[in-house]
């Protein structure tokens, strides 16, 4: 592992942080419905990003690989060489359920906002408070 | 307008984020990038494709598919029932719209839907590659449903909105396909359990393999082409599943806003 990975694991983590202040300011602070949501999606790729990050690893006498076995077919060296360089599987895996709930719930409220703008011809929260 | 509550907020959350980081310069998260990984990330990757094991492995090739429609098959199942009850909740708050008849929308220039019509082909084509490869390959069902999304899209946009309900693809016969889907996803779930039930046999849902004292596998092996077992008939299913509750969305998504405000201001 050389110090251009440690330090571009380091930036990639900071960049993650500041993904989620901005999120957060974008939830707490603006008030138009809609930039919430795209806060709310910032959120959750930021989340999704770290978790896959977790799962990561560098290993110290190989190069990273991804979880899939490059070859069949699938001898016993193959098979020691891939669970000692492959990356964690698990996190991908929630992931991908998290982005396709994440996706539901993003469009479940995209139309619950348009339906809201058709009612009362506005997203702005401030406003929606005194309907 | 930049009130003290936005002054406050942004205030807040700039030290929430440089405490986040004064933490992981103090080795926080562990070292980074990690060296290793979780005992179960080893067990799964071990099992993936195991000959030596196979009351345990998937016969699969990628890690990530033989999580989720495998080891983790059941979360799985569930995921596609909250993504099917959110596009069914969407759809309750279009009840009413009719789309009687074209408002004149012709879509872009015939150079546009020229190109457009040979995407038609290519696009489904990768996607149908993505979806079958699944099990080998990075990629599988959902990730499939997502890039047939984009022929539904551009159809939408190039040809107009009432391009694919005028050949037959209504938001209707959207809904049975993606029920088909998610109907293949169940069957396929519980496809070695129904078998077993004529044959005499142990057979547990989500079965895959053959388990010690399941005897029954779906198809590993054909030919010397990979099939994973049950994981190439679940990605196809939710490849169905995901493309057809992605169209039924844009469909919504692009009715003309007449047509729904007749409805929502008669409510």
């Amino acid at each position: 592992m050389t110090n251009i990975a440690v330090l571009t694991a380091y930036v990639i983590v900071l960049s993650l942080y500041v993904n989620l202040g901005i999120a957060l300011y974008g939830i707490f602070a603006r008030p138009s419905l809609v930039k919430k949501l795209i806060a709310i999606t910032i959120l959750s790729d930021t989340a999704n990003a770290f978790a896959v990050l977790v799962g990561y690893r560098w290993p110290r006498n190989a190069l990273p690989k991804p979880p899939v076995i490059p070859e069949l077919p699938v001898t016993r060296r193959v098979l020691e060489e891939y669970t000692s360089s492959a990356v964690d599987p698990l996190p991908q895996a929630l992931v991908l359920t998290a982005i396709v709930i994440g996706l539901a719930i993003t469009l479940f409220i995209a139309f619950i906002i348009i339906q809201y703008y058709r009612l009362y011809g506005t997203v702005d929260v401030r406003k929606v408070r005194r309907i | 307008m930049v009130t003290k509550i936005d002054v406050f907020v942004a205030i807040s959350i700039a030290i929430f984020v440089l405490s986040l980081a004064y933490i992981t310069s103090l080795g926080g998260l562990g070292p980074l990038p990690p060296v290793d990984v979780r005992d179960i990330a080893y067990q799964y990757l071990n099992l993936t494709y195991n000959p030596w094991r196979r009351f345990l492995t998937s016969f699969a090739l990628e890690s990530v598919t033989a999580i989720i429609w495998d080891f983790r098959g059941l979360d799985t199942l569930y995921e596609t029932a909250v993504f099917y009850g959110a596009i069914i909740a969407s759809i309750a708050l279009y009840r009413g719209v009719k789309i009687t008849h074209s408002r004149g929308g012709t879509g872009l220039s015939p150079i546009a839907k020229t190109v457009t019509r040979l995407s038609f082909v290519l696009i489904p084509t990768v996607a149908a590659s993505v979806a079958l490869h699944g099990h080998l390959t990075p990629g599988g069902g959902f990730q499939a449903g997502s890039i047939a999304t984009v022929v539904i899209v551009l159809a939408i946009i190039v040809f107009s909105r009432y391009f694919l309900p005028g050949h037959g693809l209504s938001k209707e016969r959207a809904l049975l396909l993606r029920s088909i889907g998610l109907l293949g996803v169940g069957l396929t779930s519980i496809g070695l359990l129904l078998i077993s039930f004529l044959l005499g046999v142990n057979a547990y849902i989500f079965q895959n393999q053959a388990k010690l004292d399941a005897p029954l596998s779906y198809p590993s092996l054909v030919d010397d082409y990979t099939l994973g077992g049950s994981l190439l008939f679940f990605n196809l299913s939710e490849f169905i599943a995901v493309a057809f509750g992605f169209m039924i969305v844009f469909l919504l998504l692009s009715v003309s806003e007449e047509d729904v405000r007749e409805v929502v201001t008669r409510d």
